[in-house]
């Protein structure tokens, strides 16, 4: 009678552990796919932020803080674009600037540098935003000189398709500038903001005044290899900076 | 502690197979390795099979033109430790050569982890996610930290040291984690730059004989606590570091290492403490910089122009060959494996095999030193 009894409680104890194996390995099969659709989504959302950032998110949610940083600012825009985009029809138009900027961007990646944000046929890279580097400012205009050498390759390949040439303008300043995500509740994205990033992009609106396409600023120029060739530009004075600018162009790099 | 404990294998051993390591490393991207085999001393391969359960790994051979780097490696691959639980040793491997992308070392540590019983559902979860793993909180929470260290972006500070300790673990633990961590990132840099081809043991691991050996190997290769050993002499380069891991038996290998590699003839020492300098620069290791730094100057390298050269990396003051290692040095920091491996093969262009060999290796010992700064206060 209480063998029979205590094989009955066996049984109903090894049912409910069986029941909760079961249960367990539901959840754990649950947990497995709610973490590989993170997975999936971390690796699409890494397109539009630094990996470094989604982790972030990923481990501390959206959040507002934003960090200061010292980095170094490139900023690319296309000279005469305008008249190039109103003669191209509109599918030869976004191939020949998906062309450049691949082009560019990898470029950029060579040279430790993170695609930031496309603003129209412009793009802004910046040197030592993500991970400490002590050699941006080299890292840049390096960067610069590979750009311009890249886009005569470009270009080459443009003009024996029958397109037109396109030249770019490339702006560089070195300071602090406010990292985090940008945004509403709706769109947010990783970017950085301040006075070195409007810096960066009116240096490079200068290159049309000075008639050639990279320059830096003094904070570059300050930090920057002594075998590169620089030459000194006129101050020019600059739409929202009181002070007239001084940059310099730069020729190239004596290996 | 879960790891390889009876339970915990046969419950890995429940686990369904998600992802086999031959898929794993399938995404792994790797080149082909151009360094030839050469003639290893019967004393050096002794001194491998020591280490690595009496196996002559396929490394060793081709790294012989370097012994201290030979027998770097194998001190790295088989270190031993006194305070964290050892098995913890090959999870941080997997997961900083995972981080690295370390094709060669990541294969063999899976299959490894499989030999010993664990199952591809179970490696995968504490791949994707530590918090899925079985695994105590402090467990995790060293996983986590080793990650930290190894990735060093930025480095971990004392406060994350800190929450190790309210996870649990003692000092000399966490010197052991950290140890584990960055010790690991040097076969991880030496595979990778060479692109060491896989081990047979990837496809051993698979074969339905090793899984009925498994008990057996697993009480071979079952990693046993090694006993303290009395702290090396605080003296030599990098003595801090080395006095940081205190009586971890880590820190006679970590000192075996940086002696053998400064000692070695192969490259001048001048260019050797360059590389330490660039590397710790790079890491924003102040202490490592400065010592190299200091040496430099006693073998006559005027401040400024060693400064010009750090800030640079280039400059007339360097010599052909320090022209090449110097930025090379600053590619093993941070790398894609792709571009570590393309840059080492362009090194192969412009000098000696012997060269490039212990190029690579000092700039992975450097990489070693400079991330197991952060054990102490200042840096």
């Amino acid at each position: 009678m209480l063998s029979a009894a205590l094989a009955g409680v066996v049984v109903a104890v090894a049912a409910v552990a069986w029941r909760l194996f079961g249960r367990a390995r539901e959840l754990q099969r649950r947990l497995e796919g709610a973490s590989r659709e993170l997975e999936a989504l971390q690796h699409a959302f890494a397109r539009f932020a630094p990996s470094e950032v989604v982790e972030r998110i990923i481990a501390q949610g959206i959040s507002t803080r934003s960090e200061t940083k010292e980095v170094t600012v490139l900023f690319a825009d296309l000279v005469g674009f305008t008249r190039v985009a109103e003669e191209l029809p509109p599918d030869r138009l976004v191939a020949l600037l998906n062309g450049y900027f691949a082009a560019m961007a990898e470029v950029a990646a060579a040279h430790r540098g993170h695609l930031a944000k496309f603003i129209g046929d412009g793009f802004l890279v910046l040197f030592g935003a993500l991970e400490p580097n002590p050699w941006q400012t080299n890292d840049a205009v390096h960067a610069a000189l590979a750009m311009r050498a890249a886009l005569a390759a470009y270009n080459a390949r443009l003009r024996a398709d029958g397109l037109p040439a396109l030249t770019a303008g490339i702006g560089i300043h070195r300071g602090p500038v406010v990292a985090g995500l940008i945004g509403n509740a709706a769109l947010v994205e990783y970017g950085v903001i301040g006075r070195t990033v409007n810096v960066a992009a009116r240096v490079e609106g200068l290159t049309r005044l000075h008639a050639t396409d990279v320059l830096v600023t003094e904070a570059v120029a300050a930090h920057l290899d002594a075998r590169f060739r620089l030459r000194r530009m006129p101050p020019a004075e600059v739409k929202g900076i009181p002070e007239p600018v001084v940059t310099f162009a730069v020729d190239g790099f004596e290996a | 502690m879960g790891f390889e404990s009876p339970l915990a294998i046969a419950r890995a051993g429940w686990q369904n197979r998600r992802v086999t390591t031959a898929e794993a490393t399938a995404r792994m991207e790797w080149g082909d390795c151009w360094l030839a085999p050469g003639p290893l001393s019967a004393e050096l391969a002794a001194e491998v099979r020591r280490s690595t359960g009496g196996v002559l790994p396929g490394w060793a051979p081709r790294l012989a033109a370097v012994p201290w780097v030979v027998r770097a490696k194998a001190r790295f691959v088989g270190a031993r430790f006194a305070h964290m639980p050892p098995a913890l040793d090959r999870w941080i491997a997997l997961v900083v050569s995972q981080d690295n992308s370390c094709r060669y070392c990541y294969g063999v540590t899976r299959a490894l982890l499989k030999v010993l019983g664990y199952g591809d559902a179970q490696i995968d979860r504490i791949e994707r996610d530590v918090h899925l793993a079985d695994m105590t909180r402090a467990e995790q929470a060293a996983l986590e930290f080793a990650r930290k260290v190894s990735h060093a972006n930025p480095r971990p500070t004392p406060g994350e040291r800190e929450r190790l300790v309210q996870a649990g673990w003692a000092p000399a633990a966490i010197g052991e984690i950290a140890y584990a961590a960055a010790s690991a990132g040097f076969p991880n840099r030496i595979a990778t730059a060479f692109a060491i081809p896989p081990e047979p043991l990837e496809r051993w691991a698979e074969h339905p004989l090793a899984r009925l050996l498994r008990p057996l190997l697993a009480l071979k290769l079952r990693a046993r606590p090694a006993a303290p050993l009395p702290a090396p002499p605080p003296e030599g380069p990098c003595a801090d570091i080395v006095a940081a891991l205190g009586d971890s038996p880590g820190a006679h290998a970590l000192r075996a290492a940086i002696d053998d590699a400064l000692a070695s003839p192969v490259l001048p020492r001048r260019t050797k403490l360059l590389v330490l300098a660039v590397v710790g620069r790079a890491l924003g290791c102040l202490r490592s910089e400065a010592e190299a730094r200091a040496e430099l100057g006693a073998l006559g390298i005027e401040p400024a122009a060693l400064e010009r050269v750090l800030a640079n990396l280039g400059g007339p003051e360097l010599d052909r060959r320090e022209a090449v290692l110097v930025p090379f040095a600053r590619e093993t920091v941070r790398y894609q494996a792709s571009v570590l491996q393309g840059r080492a093969r362009a090194l192969a262009d412009a000098l000696p095999v012997a060269e490039v060999i212990e190029a690579v290796g000092i700039a992975s010992l450097a990489n070693v030193v400079a991330r197991l700064s952060i054990l102490l206060d200042r840096c």
